[in-house]
């Protein structure tokens, strides 16, 4: 017995290894959703972009009025959850920007704050500084500068005159960007964000709904993001 | 100084989940998307956490299970396994030592969990060696 039982062990710790490995990497994937709907939709396309169909939720609503580009009744409305620190996130402003050329007025793009705090030390005060150039009608500038120079900032010690470079390269007053930043209507704006996104199950950055259906992680680079959004224009018949 | 191994045995188990934890992370992609459990990682989607397409987390995994099976082993009073530890455990220091480089000054940033297991595998290395030194 005492000759096996060392190999008995070690069968027990590979068996329990592979077990675990194996029950987490099926629970794992971000879209729990995901495996019960392709049973739902059987006649879905046979691509890897076509699992798509997940019910859509609603959530607590965010920020109000929240920063969308494109018209509000466009037929797709894609809503993205971001981080301004978050590398991935950095990745995917150029990919919707291309999505924004290519499908004009039938896609809306709706920015949501998700800094995700204790990981990312500069994100809050990211947030901060879009908020406040949202509040004098500039987001989306503050928001652009804010992920095309995110290697310039992430790693700085200060970020705050960085970004009051950003508001005077945009045109805001200053002196109210400063105030603002501070104050209390961009920390609510922040806040609702962040409940929105925590209703939707979202736990990181970036997370895309479009038209109120997750769409997996995988499916964000630009080639399969553009069939997702084609599916989704096709089935609303427009 | 038998019961080093089953120290050993037991600092591989925690080696052997902290490396199987790195290797789901980076087959679901998870570890490509910031969260605030795990960091952004950068290391793990870097290209240095894949070699000849295998992801070097299940590499990890697979030596940490090595040293395992060679520890209980050694317990056991297979002596032969005894002896192949060490060459084992000092490769996968070394190796430790070359990826702390590549977050320290090539990715520039730091993976906690990849960390984790080196001072695992320096812990690892420690025991093995000084077992080794008072028996021969």
């Amino acid at each position: 017995m005492k000759r096996i039982l060392p190999f008995i062990i070690i069968l027990v710790v590979l068996g329990a290894a592979l077990g675990s490995a194996w029950y987490l990497t099926r629970t794992i994937p971000a879209s729990p959703a995901l495996g019960s709907q392709s049973v739902a939709t059987p006649a879905t396309q046979g691509s890897p972009v076509a699992q798509q169909q997940q019910p859509a939720v609603q959530g607590v609503p965010g920020a109000d009025p929240p920063h969308v580009i494109g018209p509000a009744n466009a037929p797709v409305r894609l809503e993205e959850f971001g981080d301004f620190e978050c590398p991935p996130c950095g990745i995917f402003h150029p990919i919707l920007e291309q999505m924004n050329a290519e499908f004009g007025d039938k896609l809306s793009i709706t920015f949501r704050e998700f800094p995700l705090v204790p990981t990312h030390q500069h994100a809050l005060a990211a947030a901060s500084a879009a908020e406040a150039a949202g509040l004098q009608g500039k987001f989306w500038d503050m928001h652009d500068l804010l992920y095309e120079h995110q290697n310039d900032w992430k790693k700085e010690f200060d970020v705050r005159p960085i970004f009051e470079g950003y508001a005077k390269q945009i045109g805001l007053d200053v002196d109210r960007y400063k105030r603002d930043m501070n104050g209390d209507l961009v920390a609510q704006r922040i806040f609702a964000d962040g409940k929105r996104g925590h209703s939707l199950g979202v736990k990181g950055t970036p997370t895309v709904f479009i038209n109120g259906r997750e769409v997996p992680f995988e499916n964000l680079p630009a080639e399969k993001l553009r069939v997702v959004i084609q599916n989704e224009l096709r089935s609303s018949g427009r | 100084m038998r019961k080093l191994y089953a120290v050993a045995a037991l600092l591989s188990l925690f080696g052997i989940a902290d490396a199987l934890y790195l290797t789901i992370e980076h087959v679901t992609g998870q570890s490509v998307r910031c969260t605030i459990i795990s960091g952004c990682s950068e290391v793990l989607s870097s290209p240095y956490a894949v070699m000849a397409g295998i992801p070097l987390a299940a590499i990890g995994a697979a030596a940490y299970f090595t040293v395992f099976s060679l520890a209980i082993l050694a317990l056991f009073g297979y002596r032969i396994a005894g002896k192949l530890l060490l060459p084992l455990v000092g490769a996968m220091f070394l190796i430790s030592l070359w990826l702390i480089y590549l977050q320290a000054f090539v990715i520039r940033e730091f993976c906690q969990y990849c960390l984790l297991s080196a001072a695992i595998t320096l812990a690892l290395f420690v025991v093995v060696f000084i077992n080794r030194r008072f028996r021969g």
